[in-house]
């Protein structure tokens, strides 16, 4: 019964498969709570240090892991772990040492600031004074970010090494440095930031590997979340306008993808007065990915600029809705809807409403889909007035081949009655258009108007559900030969019948679907059966519910099984 | 080759204008040559040469949007042509050590101009990517017509004599070497095969810059090893490097086996490592001619990166591992030899014919078997029981006829030890071929074990949280997910 814990992890860790022994070594915390921390220093540490030789990596990473466990098991005494993790630190495969950082920086959560000072500093300095191990130098790169706030009257020590590190010639380091000194910067004071970094970062900015100064753009941002106005003018901007002219579109384009928040970061000021003019060169790019992007980004970006500063993105604006390339038109779609609600309605009618109806009308079937959605942003951006000229071309994207762009303006067409919840303006131009979903060809689009059904019941009332919409599903009961479009007709009608009160169901909706029960086609009459059923639920009076009843006992002895099965269900319950 | 490019770039169409400006221009470098041949004073050349040289190479420097067939089609062309007309007065050695070793910094810079781009996205123009078909269709850049002169100019340049190592060097710098070397990415082979044959000459013709070069594609390859895991370039690169390591002196330096130890072994790893494993191999057998104890340590790598679910993988690496042990002294190959055998052990009897196969080969090497009859007392325990039970229940007749032709050979090395081992029921030889029942219950039993202790800690502790296991025996992929042999559990 007793097992000596740490005889059955070594045990556990003979094993052949790799896989037992990383689920040995997931388990090593139950061994160290047994253990306790004399035991754990004395046998288990050393046993550790003789699996970092011969250990796979698999297992290696699961050890890096698992110290960082052991920590919070033996939070006063976990300096000892570190011994083991910075070895670990310095391993060769990535993700060991990336874990093994992770697990240093849970160590010096339990640590004392002296400990922090007299420790932890002096092996970061280590780490990244290992002339002939990169990967300790990137690692070392890693730990000072969250160790720069402890590190107490050593911290000018580590800016130095780490901007140190910055002209480093192995481009690993400068990789890494890239990617951290905006993470850095968030702990400095800064007069630090600005006296230390921005040096650095200018001229990891004009490194001349692309992936090194590709990585600067995040930091460029984080960087001036932490700056004022003026500073970000003077330090950040000159960069911004540089990385946008660099020659490596694949700077351009990390650059236009942080475009949004680096407006946000610098402020509305700076984003007025000159981004408005650098980010309209990347939305001319040469490069289509670049613009691809640009245009993503700017749909956010319109809302960190003053409004009245828009009119200068508005020509872009129609120029990218001619882009060549489909997916920046697809992409300018969003924008024309997203920047109509942020300009002047006159002033979006008459610069931008051709361009949405032209791209409605696309070659490419993606273009028009995200057309159709930002037509009814538009519109509802502009008020009723607008739909006039809208719903025509809404018609027409009705008759679109693609379901995909049938859709999604069903989904438009829905919304917009959603949100003018005028029924004036309702029966003059949506419901038209919105009643096609009934004769669509695609399920997809039947059962999408099908389950915006209740919403547009409930706003456009009984009435109207009884009224001209009843009669368009009769029309298509009546008239339409195809099985599956009345089938969808009397699911609309279930949808009626849950809205309306008993009379209106016995007088209006009953005589319909008793017809329906003696369809020829057996799914007909199943479905039938099931709308009867909600109905009969509504109907108060006797006898048509006896009628009911009785037209469903006769489906009974259906050759069909299927109506069998459902007549029998609805008959029992 | 020059030429039919050019043919090629004319096609019928083009506007009227541009034959007459064309022929005009094809006359020019005759003429060129020829005033150049006048030149009495080789080291006055008059001025309207020169001029029109410098314009021309001025000309070749300007950028041009090559994806586009239809801007600039005018300059394109003239620059083409210019370009063919530069190209041809490389072969006049007056005209070289006269305009061009002078002017060496503006040939260079209109080189940079041309070739050091952003590298472009191929994009496929097919969009049937059938899952698992085979896509031979190579990608092509739409811009390479007009790069390739260029390269083509580049190459010539370095081959040609007269530009000597002195006023070369000062051009190639180590941010030149980093740009150059990240064009090695270009999914263009043909853009790759030239920039090969330019850094190759580049570094035989420049000697002091050798050191350089070196350290550039070693930190080219830690990326692929660390960062990126794919490098268009790296075969090429490899390529290079044997060429390289060929020329290397005897004892190695130690730079030189630490950079066997960091890159040469590593890059086994890498997912893409198929893609290069010919020329990794290459140098890796080159390595090992110059100092043959580095075959240990490439064994141990080898066995360290064995590839997991990648039976294509593992059969090159089974390739590669018979061709090093054979280089290995077999007193050095102690430490490694559990390891090796099991894993070989691991092979045979794993659901994979061709890797089952290729591990069966090794028993047709005489080294090999050296190897096995100098540590008997460990191989026999292992091999014989499990090579005896597969034997008998193997599924594919081939394969079953090499093992008992296998049991044949052992059972001649040393019969008595074939006997005793085949009577051995340590279950540490024999987990491989167990049972599926008795596998799970010694590993109920440890399992039994670690529950206990789990339940002591939470005493101990009532805050212990239980230790989650990332493998269990239902989501395991590969080799572990119950396949073994004789035991084929569908999950």
């Amino acid at each position: 019964m007793s097992e000596n814990p740490f005889e059955v992890l070594k045990e556990d860790m003979e094993n052949e498969e790799v896989y037992l022994k990383v689920n040995a070594m997931h388990r090593v915390k139950v061994v160290a709570t047994l253990l306790g921390s004399d035991k754990i220093k004395s046998q288990l540490i050393p046993y550790f240090e003789t699996l970092l030789k011969k250990e796979d990596d698999e297992v290696l990473f699961a050890l890096a892991e698992e110290l960082g466990n052991i920590a919070q098991i033996i939070p006063n005494q976990s300096i000892c772990l570190l011994t083991l993790l910075e070895q670990l630190a310095g391993f060769d495969e990535t993700v060991v040492r990336e874990q093994a950082v992770r697990s240093i920086t849970i160590v010096c959560g339990f640590l004392a600031d002296n400990e922090i000072a007299n420790t932890i500093v002096p092996m970061i300095i280590r780490l990244a004074s290992n002339d002939s191990n990169f990967t300790c130098r990137v690692s070392a790169v890693s730990l000072m970010c969250p160790l720069y706030a402890r590190a107490g009257n050593q911290k000018e020590k580590i800016r130095q090494k780490f901007t140190e590190l910055c002209s480093e010639e192995t481009p690993m380091v400068r990789r890494a440095v890239a990617t951290k000194i905006g993470e850095i910067a968030q702990f400095m004071d800064k007069i630090h930031v600005i006296q230390d970094l921005i040096p650095v970062l200018k001229q990891l900015c004009q490194d001349e590997q692309d992936q090194v100064r590709l990585l600067c753009m995040e930091s460029l941002m984080n960087i001036a979340k932490i700056l004022n106005s003026g500073e970000n003018k003077t330090n950040i901007l000159p960069l911004i306008i540089q990385s946008a002219e660099d020659k490596s579109w694949r700077v351009r384009l990390a650059l236009s993808k942080i475009f949004a928040d680096l407006a946000e970061a610098v402020g509305k000021e700076i984003a007025d007065s000159s981004l408005i003019q650098i980010f309209s060169n990347l939305l001319k790019d040469t490069e289509c990915d670049v613009r691809v992007i640009a245009v993503k980004s700017l749909a956010r970006f319109i809302k960190f600029v003053s409004p009245e500063k828009l009119n200068l993105i508005v020509p872009l604006l129609q120029l990218l809705s001619k882009d060549p390339f489909s997916q920046v038109k697809q992409n300018a779609c969003e924008v024309i809807g997203q920047i109509a609600t942020l300009l002047p309605k006159e002033y979006s009618q008459s610069k931008l409403q051709q361009q949405l109806i032209d791209l409605m009308a696309d070659d490419n079937q993606d273009v028009r889909r995200n057309a159709a959605k930002s037509a009814g942003q538009f519109a509802a951006a502009i008020g009723p007035e607008a739909l006039n000229q809208f719903v025509p071309f809404l018609k027409k994207c009705m008759d679109d081949p693609k379901w995909r762009v049938r859709k999604e303006t069903m989904q438009t067409i829905i919304q917009l009655a959603l949100t003018v919840k005028n029924p004036d303006v309702f029966n003059k131009q949506l419901e038209s258009v919105f009643v096609m979903f009934l004769k669509d060809r695609a399920a997809e689009v039947r059962s999408m108007g099908l389950s915006q059904l209740p919403a547009l019941i409930a706003a456009y009332k009984q009435e109207w559900a009884v009224g001209n919409f009843l009669s368009k599903c009769v029309e298509t009961l009546s008239k339409d030969v195809g099985s599956l479009y009345r089938i969808n007709a009397l699911y609309a009608i279930q949808q009626i019948s849950f809205a309306v009160d008993g009379p209106v169901a016995q007088d209006r909706l009953w005589p319909i679907v008793q017809k329906c029960l003696k369809d020829t086609v057996p799914n007909i009459r199943f479905v039938s059966i099931r709308v009867a059923k909600s109905l009969s639920k509504k109907i108060d009076n006797q006898q048509t519910l006896n009628q009911i009843k009785q037209a469903i006992n006769e489906l009974i002895d259906d050759p069909d099984r299927d109506v069998k099965f459902y007549a029998q269900e609805a008959l029992q319950n | 080759m020059q030429r039919t490019a050019n043919s090629k770039q004319t096609p019928t169409g083009r506007p009227q204008a541009q034959p007459t400006t064309n022929t005009q221009q094809a006359r020019a470098p005759p003429q060129m040559i020829q005033n150049m041949a006048r030149v009495t004073d080789p080291k006055h050349v008059p001025k309207e040469i020169r001029d029109q040289f410098l314009k021309k190479i001025h000309f070749c420097s300007q950028p041009y949007d090559f994806n586009d067939d239809t801007k600039n089609v005018k300059e394109k062309q003239e620059r083409s042509q210019y370009l063919q007309e530069l190209f041809d007065l490389l072969k006049e050695p007056n005209f070289v050590a006269n305009l061009v070793v002078p002017h060496l910094d503006l040939i260079i810079e209109m080189i940079e101009k041309n070739i050091f781009r952003p590298l472009p996205i191929l994009k496929k123009t097919a969009t049937n990517g059938e899952i698992g078909m085979e896509d031979d269709d190579q990608l092509i850049d739409p811009a390479w017509t007009h790069l390739q002169p260029v390269y083509e100019y580049f190459l010539q340049l370095i081959v040609n004599e007269q530009p000597d190592v002195k006023s070369l060097k000062i051009f190639i710098t180590h941010s030149f070497i980093q740009e150059f070397l990240e064009l090695f990415d270009s999914e263009e082979p043909r853009e790759r095969e030239y920039l090969k044959n330019i850094l190759h000459r580049l570094y035989a013709k420049l000697v002091p810059r050798r050191k350089m070069i070196r350290k550039a594609i070693n930190d080219c390859f830690y990326t692929l090893i660390h960062e990126t895991y794919k490098f268009n370039g790296a075969a090429e690169l490899l390529d290079i490097l044997a060429s390289i390591i060929s020329g290397f002196a005897v004892p190695l330096r130690e730079e030189h086996v630490i950079f066997f130890k960091t890159v040469i072994i590593p890059l086994h790893k890498v997912q893409t490592c198929q893609f290069y494993h010919e020329q990794l191999l290459r140098c890796s057998m080159l390595f090992l001619s110059k100092d043959p104890t580095l075959a240990t340590f490439l064994v141990e790598g080898l066995l360290r990166y064995w590839p997991f679910a990648n039976s294509a993988k593992e059969v090159m690496f089974l390739n590669e591992l018979l061709e090093v042990l054979e280089v290995c002294e077999i007193s050095k190959l102690e430490p490694l030899i559990p390891k090796l055998f099991k894993r070989l052990i691991k092979c045979i009897a794993g659901p994979h014919l061709q890797v089952a196969d290729r591990a069966m080969c090794f028993f047709e090497n005489d080294y090999f078997l050296t190897i096995l009859k100098s540590y008997k007392p460990f191989t026999f325990p292992l091999l014989v029981p499990v090579i005896a039970q597969i034997a008998d229940t193997h599924w594919h007749k081939v394969l079953q006829e090499s093992l008992n032709a296998l049991k044949t050979i052992l059972k001649e090395i040393d019969y008595q030890a074939f006997d005793k081992a085949l009577n051995n029921k340590d279950p540490k030889y024999l987990y491989i071929i167990q049972d599926a029942k008795n596998q799970k219950k010694d590993r109920q039993k440890i399992e039994e074990k670690w529950k206990n202790l789990t339940k002591q800690a939470l005493q101990k502790n009532p805050n212990f949280k239980e230790p989650i296991v990332p493998y269990s025996d239902t989501h395991i992929v590969g080799e572990h997910n119950g396949l073994n042999n004789g035991n084929i559990t569908i999950i």
